[in-house]
């Protein structure tokens, strides 16, 4: 692996690092804020995101410059940013240390983008069970209200920007961002039928940037080192800059390490994860977060950036690799996967929402040995039913495990279910053959 | 703007047809038009698309994915398919998926038979693979007219939207996540709502059914009858359906009339008022020791026939009275004044548009030349300004609160509301947090509150320029009057600010199109014709009367109160109306009738009573009409009923008032008889029959008809289309059924006149803030007001609503009742100088400070605590406002 310099975790690197704004402005924080307001066109801003690659670190990797330019331009009234914090998929674990180690880096991307986009308030939908986290980062925001970071009249610009933090109520759904505007609007949070999107009729139906937490991070870096190092980095152009990635499951050294967006699986889990615990060699990973179809050890020479992954046949998502060794049932991964999106499950749209209970509970009875001839054509067919057909990607991700684990290890699952016809036959009582139609 | 603006057509095709639609159509409406019925459960015309059933998906060209038809607009050139193999795959699946955690229990399912579910099902699964446990919910209690079986729940939300959306009331949610979802409401309590039973009509299964019927019908043994409802001046379409004699259900079809397939609570849950057991199944006739006797038809009318003959002989016709109740088809309001004019020979006759809508069409009549709205329901949803002035809408007239609340949410509507109820959230809607300009003003100071805005718009300059150099001497003279009138006499009198008259003054004179309600508060006021007439004044200074879609509107309580005066069933009026001395009309009816038409100036219903009470009233023919109750005991009207020589009464029901006659007429209720209303917009609508008379009861008209004879004057109608067929002749606006051929536009001649002259008559009265009374320490304001549950005294007979409402409580606001020390559900003794009552009481948010209202339906024991005050001008009774001392019963 080639040396490059850690963006992110930099500073929460350095062990002396106690994340306080005096530590941060010591690193040369909020300079890229005080830079931009002193006079930096918007749209100069939004050109410069642009050129630098920059891509969304929540999961879609949806250009962020491009996402900001989105909003209508000369529109009257307010516009809102919104920090996607609501960090619940399984396997994910960054933007915990993201905010809980470093507010600031966040907080400063947080108000550039503020100024950018044209927001004077900015929201932080936190996951409720980031209790924490919720909490460092409001002390953060005092802080930096009392340094003039943040507030009225930032740094004498005459722009406002005022942040603040709001707890989710533990919906994994929420963070699907027109779910996560709901709820922030203090409803019910499930999706919005898109369009109109966010970037025109978001929180409050006011145009409004919904941003994860990583790519908020980035910005102050990009502001201040400028978009051609940024865009050097990584497989440009299309996947540029690091990625914080959470590694996992049956290795070594569980953590969160930052890489280039383009290294490689066996960079993360054979290098920086001392590759497996024990002697048991690797059967499955999970490349991007539980939404993401599994791999086998053939694939850990990907590249992690989005394009190499969705080659493979996978997603890199989130970033959450979670590694398995020789010896895990495929089918109780899957179920446990499944099991997850089956309680997440918003139950707004019928095929995710009928779909999941009804694979749930095909799997437990495979699971426990009481699988039928068919099952798995019942399995796949529902799997087909549901993918694209749901209002938000929720349906395609609750599919992944199952599809996956179907296509690399369908011998387990035929096992099991060879296992309960055998089993079958030796009971004295019939079951009741199923009525077709 | 609301304004209709003509939108770009686009051509799509569907399924090889093609279509021209305007742009933004929703793919399935386009599919609709070309007779692609595309199967869906979420979607619903009157609500935002959730596109959460997945069942409408079609396939799009060019778009890789399926689309849901319900969410996805048409664009110029598209092609779309819904019948590939594909798509019914898709559909298939959600089927599938639905019926998975169904109970199939369709045997005892309510819906079975009209079920989306079944349908779709009938029409695509090829059965189920689904062979896992169902989900199962305990059953829950949700109210006792909604049941609720959350199993068969497809999550469309449909209900929960239409709740919000379509009623703004809120009062459903879901609860759960993924299959567990259900629908409850506030925390699992039992339902507390504007019961408008739209849950239950717009669920596509059998989720929410109404717990009326529950178990007692299947659907196609139902027999249907269209007609229209008989609880409130909105005139809305109902299909009543009966099995065998018994009434089932009421529905109402999306599209249809003017509700648009929207109910509330009356007319949803209220259809047994028509049929209680207590009804009056055959003719009584009091005897000498007081009670009542059963007798024939024959016995009957000929008593009644007698009495009235000797009477007439002996003190003349105009010794006899007649009142009737606006609740009577036209035909029938119609033949009494025929009967009372033609052939006892008086103009006493008066109907119960006298207890307010009087006022409001004598205003309009005045200023405009016509006595119907210059606007209509779909004006109002395209209005950009709505103003309302002592409506309590929602209570009295909710289908036209319904056409605001659809301004306001799909327009962008405004809305000015001088009301007493106060904004305050709950899951009963309430108007006013719909409000822009909320001006909260007590009964009574509804007058003084619109001088306010009329001085808001004048102090501001924004008198119309076109109203003030071409009725220069109107406006003038109104602005000087309102000069006159000084803030510090609006605070004082109605509480208002300069402020707030402002704000609202200069939002009525920025918009386009203001549509003007004024609702019982004004009308029922004294001085209400006035009040009317300011309004109106009020439009005209902002330069928007008679503009396309701008207008007053008066809010007729009973369902057929504008007809009533239109059939000339008020003193001063003949069929028309026209004035009751008016030549032409008396010699045009004399000729269609065969009779003299007297020309006596009659009595009011007021006057009758005194004349009663005085001796020179001998006997009086009431039908379905209940002075007794309807006025307080301080207008003696038991008095003046006790010394009536001779009382005739026709009923459903034997009411206070009928309890004295000396002979009483069972009368068939709406449901039992064919006919038309007239709607308070102006609309006229058909009524027709779907139950036989009950006992021996008859049709109104054809008692009065069979009483023509008796007395030797026949009115000889065989079917009540004859009747209708005089009426179209006398009143040439009832040529056409449903929207009259007569277009509502004001008549330049007369409002021209009414600029130049005609305001002059009573300017300084009605720019005068009348003096109140201070209200002594500490006391409130108690009003009788309606309720959003009830109509009259005539709905507490509905089992449906006595379930919901059964029994008057006084709602004060918390924080009165804090200083009374009251709490939630305790008692007050209510006090003044008539005597003292004890309530129970409820404490609630919208009702202002210093205000107790108590529902008018259950007045018997409040009415003494009242005392009645006649409007000088149209002789209306008012008297539903009054001041009390509140105590503590410990």
């Amino acid at each position: 692996m080639k040396p490059f310099e850690k963006i992110l975790t930099k500073n929460m690197s350095n062990p002396q690092y106690t994340g306080s704004l005096q530590d941060y402005e010591a690193t040369g924080g909020y300079q890229a804020l005080k830079k931009v307001l002193a006079g930096v066109p918007q749209n100069d801003i939004i050109e410069m995101v642009k050129k630098s690659g920059l891509r969304g670190r929540g999961g879609a990797g949806f250009p962020t410059g491009v996402k900001w330019s989105f909003l209508p331009k000369d529109y009257q009234g307010p516009k809102y940013l919104c920090c996607n914090a609501d960090e619940s998929e399984p396997g994910t674990f960054k933007d915990r240390q993201l905010m809980e180690r470093d507010p600031h880096q966040m907080l400063e991307g947080m108000a550039i983008t503020c100024y950018t986009i044209g927001a004077e308030i900015g929201y932080i939908y936190i996951r409720g069970e980031f209790r924490f986290g919720a909490k460092v980062l409001e002390r953060a925001i005092e802080e930096a209200k009392q340094a003039g970071h943040l507030g009225v009249n930032v740094h004498g610009s005459g722009v406002t920007i005022n942040l603040y933090v709001h707890a989710g109520a533990g919906a994994y759904i929420c963070g699907e961002e027109t779910a996560l505007l709901e709820s922030l609007e203090g409803k019910r949070g499930k999706p919005r039928v898109k369009p109109p999107f966010p970037a025109t009729h978001g929180l409050y139906q006011k145009p409004t940037v919904v941003n994860n937490v990583e790519t908020l991070a980035n910005i102050p870096h990009i502001v201040s080192r400028g978009p051609e190092w940024f865009a050097a980095i990584g497989a440009p152009p299309k996947s540029t800059g690091t990625r914080v990635f959470c590694l996992s499951g049956h290795v070594k050294n569980p953590g969160n390490y930052e890489l280039p967006v383009n290294a490689t699986f066996r960079d993360l889990i054979e290098e920086l994860g001392g590759g497996m615990r024990s002697d048991k060699p690797m059967k499955a990973f999970i490349p991007g977060g539980a939404s993401a179809p599994f791999l086998t050890p053939k694939h850990i020479d990907v590249a992690m950036d989005f394009e190499s992954v969705a080659m493979a046949g996978s997603m890199s998502g989130s970033g959450g690799v979670t590694v398995m060794e020789e010896g895990t049932s495929m089918v109780w991964a899957a179920l446990r996967l499944m099991e997850f999106f089956y309680h997440e499950s918003c139950g707004k749209c019928t095929p995710c929402r009928e779909g999941s209970s009804w694979i749930v509970q095909i799997l437990q009875r495979i699971q426990n040995k009481q699988g039928r001839q068919g099952d798995l054509d019942t399995l796949s067919e529902i799997c087909k039913n549901i993918g694209g057909r749901t209002v938000c990607a929720f349906g395609d991700a609750e599919i992944a495990p199952v599809q996956s684990t179907l296509q690399y290890w369908r011998h387990e699952y035929e096992a099991l279910i060879q296992e309960a016809e055998a089993l079958r036959a030796t009971r004295k009582e019939k079951e009741i053959p199923v009525l077709s139609l | 703007m609301a304004t209709t603006k003509t939108k770009k057509m686009v051509t799509v095709s569907i399924d090889g047809k093609s279509i021209e639609v305007p742009e933004g159509t929703l793919v399935i409406e386009a599919a609709r038009q070309v007779g692609v019925m595309v199967p869906h459960f979420c979607y619903h015309p009157k609500l935002e698309p959730d596109a959460n059933c997945r069942m409408c998906l079609v396939e799009i060209e060019k778009i890789p994915k399926l689309q849901t038809s319900c969410s996805t607009r048409v664009a110029d050139g598209m092609v779309v398919r819904s019948s590939v193999p594909h798509v019914e795959t898709a559909r298939k699946s959600v089927l599938e998926l639905l019926l998975g955690n169904h109970p199939l229990d369709c045997p005892v399912c309510d819906q079975g038979g009209r079920c989306d579910l079944q349908d779709f099902s009938h029409e695509y699964t090829m059965g189920s693979r689904f062979t896992e446990l169902k989900r199962v919910f305990p059953k829950e209690h949700l109210s006792p007219l909604i049941e609720t079986q959350m199993n068969r729940c497809v999550s469309c939300m449909r209900c929960v939207r239409y709740c919000d959306e379509v009623m703004d009331a809120k009062a459903l949610a879901p609860v759960g996540r993924g299959t567990m979802t259900k629908i409850s409401h506030w925390a699992g309590n039992e339902l507390e709502c504007d019961f408008c039973g739209g849950c239950i009509q717009i669920c596509p299964v059998g989720a929410i059914t109404s717990r009326l019927s529950m178990y007692d019908f299947r659907p196609w043994m139902l027999k249907r009858a269209e007609t229209i409802c008989n609880f409130c001046g909105d005139g809305c379409q109902m299909t009543v359906q009966r099995k065998d004699e018994d009434l089932i259900e009421v529905n109402s079809t999306l599209g249809a009339g003017r509700n648009d397939g929207d109910l509330c609570a009356r007319g949803y849950f209220g259809y047994h008022a028509n049929v209680h057991a207590d009804r009056l199944m055959h003719p009584l006739i009091r005897q000498a020791d007081g009670s009542f006797e059963e007798v024939t038809w024959e016995e009957a009318l000929e008593r009644a026939a007698d009495q009235f003959a000797q009477i007439k002989a002996a003190h003349g016709a105009d010794a006899i009275g007649g009142l009737i109740t606006a609740r009577c088809t036209n035909e029938e309001l119609y033949a009494f004044q025929k009967f009372m004019r033609g052939v006892i020979g008086t103009n006493n006759v008066d109907s119960s548009a006298r207890y307010g809508y009087i006022n409001g069409v004598k205003a309009l009549q005045r200023v405009q030349g016509i006595h119907r709205w210059a606007v209509t329901f779909d004006d109002i949803v395209e209005a950009d300004v709505v103003v309302l002035v002592g409506t309590s809408i929602t209570e009295t007239n909710p289908i036209t609160g319904l056409k605001i609340k659809q301004g306001i949410k799909k327009n962008g509507a405004k809305l000015i509301t001088l009301e007493t109820a106060i904004p305050a959230f709950s899951t009963i809607s309430n108007i006013t947090t719909l409000a822009t300009h909320h001006l909260t003003v007590l009964p009574g100071c509804f007058g003084a509150a619109v001088l306010g805005v009329i001085k808001g718009l004048v102090e501001q300059n924004l008198v119309n320029e076109r109203v003030s150099s071409q009725a220069s001497d109107f406006a003038t003279t109104i602005i000087a009057a309102v000069e006159k009138i000084s803030w510090q006499e609006i605070q004082q009198s109605v509480g208002l600010s300069l402020e707030q008259c402002h704000a609202a003054a200069q939002t009525i004179s920025q918009a386009e199109r203001v549509v003007v309600l004024a609702g019982q508060g004004v009308l029922r006021a004294t001085g209400g014709e006035g009040i009317v007439t300011n309004l109106l004044d009020l439009l005209i200074l902002a330069g928007h009367h008679g503009n396309e879609g701008s207008g007053v509107g008066v809010l007729a309580e009973e369902n057929n109160e504008q007809g009533a005066i239109e059939m000339g069933v008020v003193t001063e009026y003949l069929p028309g109306p026209t004035k009751a001395d008016d030549q032409t009309t008396q010699t045009m009816l004399a000729k269609v009738w065969g009779r003299d038409v007297p020309s006596t100036p009659g009595a009011t219903m007021v006057e009758m009573l005194d004349r009663a009470r005085q001796g020179t009233m001998k006997a009086m023919f009431i039908v379905g009409e209940n002075p007794l109750e309807s006025l307080p005991p301080d207008a003696k009207v038991s008095e003046a009923l006790d010394a009536l020589e001779c009382l005739v009464c026709q009923e459903l029901y034997l009411t206070e008032t009928a309890k004295k006659a000396h002979v009483v007429f069972p009368a068939s209720s709406a449901v039992e008889k064919d006919g038309t209303f007239t709607n308070t917009e102006g609309f006229v609508q058909s009524v027709r029959k779907s139950l036989d008379p009950l006992g021996e009861s008859l049709p109104d008209w054809e008692i009065f008809s069979a009483l023509s004879v008796l007395m030797n004057s026949p009115m000889e109608y065989g079917e009540v289309k004859e009747i209708f067929k005089e009426i179209r002749g006398v009143i040439p606006q009832y040529g056409l059924l449903g929207p009259t051929s007569t277009p509502h536009v004001v008549n330049a001649e007369i409002l021209a006149q009414y600029l130049r002259e005609g305001f002059k008559e009573d300017v300084e009265v009605r720019y005068t803030i009348p003096q109140k009374a201070a209200k002594s320490e500490g006391a409130l304001t108690l009003v009788l007001g309606q309720s959003i549950y009830h109509s009259g005294k005539f709905t507490t007979r509905s089992k449906g609503l006595s379930q919901i409402q059964e029994s008057g409580v006084l709602n004060v606001n918390p924080d009165d009742a804090t200083r009374i020390g009251v709490e939630d559900g305790a008692s007050l003794r209510l006090s003044n100088g008539h005597g003292e009552v004890t309530v129970p009481v409820k404490l609630v948010d919208r009702i202002p400070l210093g205000v107790a209202w108590f529902p008018e339906h259950f007045d018997q024991e409040l009415r003494a605590l009242f005392s009645l005050t006649v409007d000088k001008r149209n002789h209306v009774p008012c008297w539903k406002t009054t001041e009390v001392q509140a105590t503590r019963v410990s």
